[in-house]
């Protein structure tokens, strides 16, 4: 899947190549005119013809070490369909204090279209017609959209982005949601810097090349050479997305750089920016925003509730300082490793960032005696982490870890009605790196120990009027007690939500209900209804008809592509199972019987079990599905998505009942 | 004692907002905690207009937040742009027990662009902060002073939300006793009362005490207590007028914010002329201009300076090939004024789920929010939608239909209305030959014809590629298995349009066996999915704002040597609100069946509402008949 390019950057001994040149602007042939479709995806509404980007370090005209980073793009738009590809976006980052910020310089962008007469015309964008608007703190975005957008036009346009935030050399996207034809990317990194340079995404690279320009770079008197590399890749499909998927950004192909050392000019000194898990480490401990943060137990501990510090047992005095942690704080949407406005802020504000309220958490078990880390990880939108080098670059998000009684926790504090030891979804995503103040870091799976469970059963006495009236005790347990509890708290009341289930029983009548445990987050969510079942509507009034399926049905396949080249990533495993008991009187007999159902998937992924008893007394139905790994493989697509289409018709079946006359 | 107890509170805290009353330990009465999420204790909205460009406006409010739910209405976010500048804000929030645990203001609002959902730039900024405190219920209690610059419009006072109750709200207007006013009430308890300050000045003003929370109830309207206040003379961004009725402002619409905006260059002007030189009925004139018009535009909205009102000139839309709804219909005017027909730059409000008209007794300038051209041809009034690069001439779809809308023209506004889609026009009619094999497969053709708002629904489904198409039809008709061998789309385009959708289908297992019997579902295209929930102590009427009829026939031709071994079906319901028919009929080996269901335009009174749960879940259950088959002996 992953593929890597590792480039030490050795001066001598590469031949000199040229720097692949970037393609004429504003020239778009009569071929491209005329083109009426993509032969390659005659379902794209676009397709980019051409794409080129070159970045480079070098020196601005103040004298300051900037990254000339220029983008060039021609793409043919086939339909009003495509017309969105005619509106950019450029972000413009800024520093904290607001006085560095991304500079973008030279857009221009033309359209060549087809007149009412058949005749060419180009029209070129008005650079009045760019907008900049200021999203939130750390970003601005220059915005245009391109003139003179018809059916069949192509559109090109090019801008250069001066930034001082070179260490953050420039990413590049080969695959985007629209086929390309060609897209290609060059380096120019003079010798001063060292990066890592990983390829992302199943497609293979169609050009490489590398070379070096002697004295491409001065400053402050010091002179290198830089290290030329080309990278180029030819007829990239289009990324379709489907469910069950972790970011696209992990399937995507692209480059990506990361810097591991690097000599300042001016001085000669030497540092390595993350060659070594060790570096990262001490960065993350003398960080202002990290590290010093942590170090704020004594206040952190003049916080606690006095309660709490005199509980003894460690693993119910984590749970009181999570609870506390939890409730104090509401989490102000900032995701991010490092804090923003640090603790004693969010103390002050009760709100906070992932990285406030997770290190407050982190610090405060600390404070009081229990040993934890702080695990650093990317969340499932972020993408994945590379495992290839050591970098800080990828992560996101922050949460805790500590071990007792030989069980390992994973806790994050940010969202009230998690309960202890569960992650939300959005956080199992491979590994994460547990780093503390005075040990390595070292990798821990975020693969958590938590499932979407779900019993239930169902006890119904069939009565002499074809209604069917008992019960229904449905247990949603671990990280489903947790989506449940989400739901019911989506309403004022138990009532509203009791109303909401009811709207999605049928023929179903909810006499009477009690939930239990809604607020008590580490067991399961208790639902129980008196249920009345008309099971007479079915228009054939000697006949009742019955699916046992009463609640948890899967009614729609969410795996509808032919194939699909990235896995499956569903994050957790599930079993949901009932068992239905059905009184049946002696006036009634039984018409059909169920086949048992016994549907497996390979290497014990999965099954789908059913059992059917009938003593003529007495119906026992039992179902089970079970998907016991979080993700399955390309390869395992295929069976994964008939598995379902052979449950969801299975799931179909239904009983029926015929009264003797 | 009590007054004691206040002063010390005084001096402790300093100045407190509503330090006179103490909002966060008192408790709130059961009746406005009932569907409520959060709760306004006290909100205080004064405005004063000082001069035409000189608005005072100031929001003093205290709002608990009662649960998590709540907390979307705890933002502050306050907009400004050169019409309207914050001159102050501050505040506090307090916890459960009342303790007050923060204090904000300006500093910490965070300043970025305004952002409407669908524009590329606007050009207004907001401030936002969200205070927060630990667990639940807490109260934020503050105070927002602006400035406006001009008194063309002023902001409707409308404190009640859904899940939202008023403990306490006020409203005082202040101005000089010369400078007039209009105001409307709607769904107020009390009436407002007019006096005069010890200044001179004429101060009307409202209250509203213990409003419970709206809930939202299925094909409901939450009545909000709301007034609303127009101005007679007013002043905008150095533009001076006075309106008391639709034909004034429209008349100084036209004059101030359209008039010439529909110059276009002589060649275009030729171009075009060209164009039509040999059409002679206007109307097919007018359709070649739209058709022209939306080939070579698209919708793009860029709103500066007064651009939420005014149209971005003709000629530059005519360069760029783009505008938002408003310079792409005044574009659209000047193309048709250059042929010589005559059009009118109309103001809607625009949105499927509701109709809203334009208040015909209350004339203002912050009603509407999209714009649409009328061509007024004697006898035969025809509209269009100019953002939209696909449908027909003639056609408004759901977006704008059946509405009063402000037609502005150089003779001053009217209002005009827009066309009504009835039960009858919505229609969807579909005939289908199924026949299904010994081994349980379905196969066969489907046609299906829609129109009226419909046709709208369908209408992508057109330039959709080949994949989008496939997908788009298996959630329409989520028959299991089913795979599409052909699919083709024919379209009317009248201003009557229509599509007609041909399908070859076939889907395996579609009778699922058991026990050697096949059964499946005689209705699997058109299954009502949903029936609606129970709503105790409904409170408003039912609306049904748009009717459709569908109809469905299905014949399917039975594998040999089975027989039907269930009942046929007959059902006909008949409510002043809709009707649904059903029947399943056996001709030899044919299952025949078909079906109609019929929802009509209309405001009934609540009580219908059980009625209508009654029909659906009749309707739900009549569409989930499933059939079997048995081998002959």
């Amino acid at each position: 899947m992953k593929k890597t390019l590792l480039f030490l950057f050795i001066l001598s001994g590469i031949s000199k190549i040229l720097l692949a040149q970037n393609f004429e602007y504003g020239k778009a042939s009569q071929q491209e005119i005329d083109m009426k479709q993509y032969d390659k995806d005659t379902s794209a509404n676009a397709v980019v013809l051409n794409e080129f980007g070159s970045a480079q370090i070098n020196v601005s005209y103040d004298n300051a070490i900037r990254l000339t980073y220029e983008y060039h793009v021609k793409i043919k738009i086939f339909n009003h369909r495509g017309f969105g590809h005619g509106t950019v976006y450029i972000p413009v980052r800024n520093n904290e204090d607001n006085n560095l910020s991304d500079d973008v310089n030279n857009i221009s962008g033309i359209t060549t279209y087809k007149d009412d007469n058949g005749a060419t015309q180009v029209e070129e964008l008005d650079t009045k017609k760019i907008y900049k608007t200021r999203d939130y703190k750390y970003q601005s975005t220059l915005k245009f959209a391109m003139p003179a957008l018809h059916d069949g036009c192509v559109i090109e346009y090019r801008y250069i982005i001066i930034t001082p935030f070179f260490e953050h050399f420039h990413s590049w996207q080969f695959q985007s949601n629209i086929p390309k034809v060609n897209s290609e990317y060059n380096a120019l990194i003079p010798g001063f810097w060292q990066f890592n340079i990983a390829l992302r995404g199943p497609l293979k690279l169609t050009k490489t090349e590398t070379g070096v320009e002697s004295n491409c770079f001065s400053a402050g008197g010091s002179k290198a050479g830089c290290v030329k590399l080309v990278y180029g890749m030819k007829d990239i499909p289009a990324f379709i997305a489907e469910e069950y998927m972790t970011s696209p950004k992990n399937y995507l192909s692209a480059l990506n750089f990361d810097l591991i050392e690097y000599t300042n000019p001016y001085t000669g000194v030497k540092t390595k920016v993350t060659e070594e898990w060790k570096d990262i480490d001490a960065g993350l401990k003398n960080s202002q925003r990290f590290g010093d943060q942590l170090r704020k137990k004594d206040f952190v501990k003049d916080h606690i509730p006095p309660s709490i510090l005199n509980i003894t047992d460690t693993t119910e005095k984590a749970k009181a300082i999570y609870k506390w942690v939890q409730g104090y704080f509401k989490w102000n949407n900032y995701e991010g490793i490092y804090c923003d406005a640090g603790i004693k802020k969010a103390f002050e504000t009760h709100n906070g960032g992932i990285s406030e309220i997770n290190l407050t958490l982190v610090t405060a078990l600390n404070a009081v005696g229990i040993k934890t880390e702080a695990v650093l990880l990317s969340t499932r939108e972020h993408g994945f982490i590379t495992k290839l080098f050591p970098s800080i670059g990828d992560f996101n998000y922050v949460i805790a870890h500590f071990t007792a009684g030989g069980k390992s926790y994973l806790l994050d504090a940010t969202d009230v009605e998690l309960p202890f030891g569960i992650l939300p979804l959005k956080c199992l995503n491979d590994q994460g790196r547990a780093f503390s103040m005075n040990e390595p870091s070292y990798w821990i799976t975020l693969e958590a120990k938590q499932s979407r469970t779900i019993t239930c059963s169902i006890d119904l006495t069939l009565q002499d009027d074809g209604k069917l009236k008992g019960t229904i005790n449905r247990f949603s347990m671990s990280y489903e007690a947790f989506l449940r509890r989400k739901t019911i708290k989506k309403y004022n009341t138990i009532d509203d939500y009791v109303d909401f289930v009811a709207e999605h029983l049928h023929k179903i009548k909810i006499i009477k209900s009690n939930i239990a445990n809604a607020d008590s987050l580490d067991v399961p969510v208790e639902e129980t209804y008196n249920i009345e079942v008309d099971a007479s509507g079915n228009l054939d009034k000697d006949k009742l008809v019955l699916n046992p399926y009463i609640l948890d049905k899967v009614n729609v396949n969410p795996f509808k592509l032919n194939e699909r080249n990235y896995p499956v990533d569903m994050g957790m495993p599930s079993d949901v199972r009932f068992i239905i008991n059905i009184h049946v009187p002696p006036q009634y007999t039984v018409e059909n019987n169920i086949h048992d159902q016994n549907i497996q998937l390979a290497n014990n992924g999965g099954r789908f079990l059913t059992t059917f008893t009938n003593d003529n007394n007495n119906i026992i139905f039992s179902s089970e599905v079970a998907l016991n790994k979080s993700i399955f493989k390309p390869e395992e697509y295929a069976a994964l998505k008939d598995f379902f289409n052979r449950m969801i018709i299975a799931e179909k079946t239904e009983l029926v009942f015929h009264k003797k006359s | 004692m009590k007054k004691i107890l206040l002063l010390i509170c005084l001096l402790i805290t300093g100045s407190k907002i509503f330090a006179q009353q103490n909002y966060y330990s008192q408790p709130i009465s059961k009746d406005l905690l009932y569907g409520a999420n959060a709760v306004i204790r006290d909100e205080e909205t004064s405005v004063e207009v000082k001069d035409l460009t000189d608005v005072v406006y100031r929001v003093k409010k205290v709002i608990t937040i009662l649960n998590k739910n709540g907390d979307n209405m705890a933002p502050i976010v306050v907009e400004h742009d050169k019409f309207k500048a914050v001159k102050s804000i501050k505040g506090e929030i307090y916890n459960a027990v009342g303790t007050r645990t923060g204090k904000f203001s300006e500093s910490n609002f965070e300043d970025v662009s305004g952002y409407d959902g669908f524009s590329l730039f606007n050009d207004f900024k907001i401030k936002h902060y969200t205070p927060a405190t630990e667990g639940y219920p807490y109260t934020i209690a503050y105070e927002i002073e602006y400035q406006f610059k001009q008194t063309l419009f002023f902001y409707d006072w409308e404190p009640a939300r859904v899940s939202l109750a008023v403990e306490n709200a006020t409203y005082t207007f202040t101005c000089k006793p010369d400078f007039n006013i209009r105001y409307k009430e709607m769904h107020l308890p009390e009436k407002g009362q007019v006096t005069t300050n010890s200044s001179g000045q004429t101060v009307y003003s409202w209250r509203l005490t213990n409003i419970k929370a709206f809930r939202s109830e299925p094909f409901g309207e939450a009545h909000l207590p709301k007034v609303k206040i127009s101005p007679q003379s007013f002043s905008y961004g150095g533009m001076k007028g006075a309106f008391t009725t639709w034909q004034d402002l429209g008349k100084w619409e036209y004059d101030h914010l359209l008039i010439n905006r529909d110059q276009l260059s002589p060649e275009t002007v030729t171009h075009v002329q060209e164009m039509v030189a040999n059409i002679t009925d206007p109307k097919e004139k007018a359709k070649k201009i739209y058709e022209y018009m939306q080939q070579r535009t698209h919708y793009v909205s860029v709103q500066i300076g007064i651009g939420g009102f005014q149209p971005f000139l003709a000629a530059d839309v005519d360069q760029l090939n783009y505008g938002d709804c408003k310079g792409l219909v005044n574009y659209t005017h000047a193309l048709l004024k250059a042929v010589g027909i005559e059009s009118y730059y109309c103001v809607v409000t625009a949105g499927k789920t509701q109709k809203t008209s334009m208040m015909k007794d209350f004339p203002g300038m912050n009603q509407g929010n999209h714009a649409i051209l009328c061509l007024p041809f004697k006898n035969d009034t025809t509209w269009a939608e100019c953002t939209s690069q696909t449908i027909p001439f003639g056609y408004l779809g759901d977006f704008t239909d059946d509405r009063a809308v402000l037609a502005v023209t150089p003779d001053g506004g009217k209002l005009m209305h827009t066309p009504k889609y009835s039960a009858d026009d919505n229609l969807r009619s579909r005939k289908a030959e199924f026949v299904i094999g010994d081994d349980g497969k379905l196969s066969g053709t489907m046609v299906t014809i829609f129109k009226g708002t419909d046709y709208e629904n369908r209408e992508k489904a057109l330039t959709d590629n080949n994949t989008d198409r496939i997908k788009g039809l298996k959630s329409a008709y989520a028959i299991n298995n089913v795979t599409f061998e052909s699919v083709d789309f024919k379209e009317d385009k009248s201003p009557h349009p229509a599509i007609t959708e041909s399908l070859k289908l076939s889907a395996s297992d579609f009778a699922t066996t058991s026990d050697g019997r096949f059964n499946f579902p005689v209705n699997p295209v058109n299954r009502l999915n949903t029936t609606l929930r129970e709503v105790r102590n409904r409170v408003s009427d039912v609306h049904i704002i748009r009717g459709y009829t569908i109809y469905d026939e299905i014949t399917y031709t039975l594998p040999k040597g089975y027989h039907l071994d269930s009942k046929t079906i007959d059902i006909n319901i008949d409510k002043p609100f809709g009707n649904y028919t059903a029947t399943l009929t056996l001709n030899g080996n044919q299952l025949i069946y078909k079906r109609k269901s019929q929802l009509k335009q209309g405001t009934f009174s609540g009580d219908t509402y059980q009625d209508m749960v009654d029909f659906f879940q009749t309707v739900y259950d009549a569409d989930s008949y499933n059939v079997s088959l048995v081998k002959n002996n």
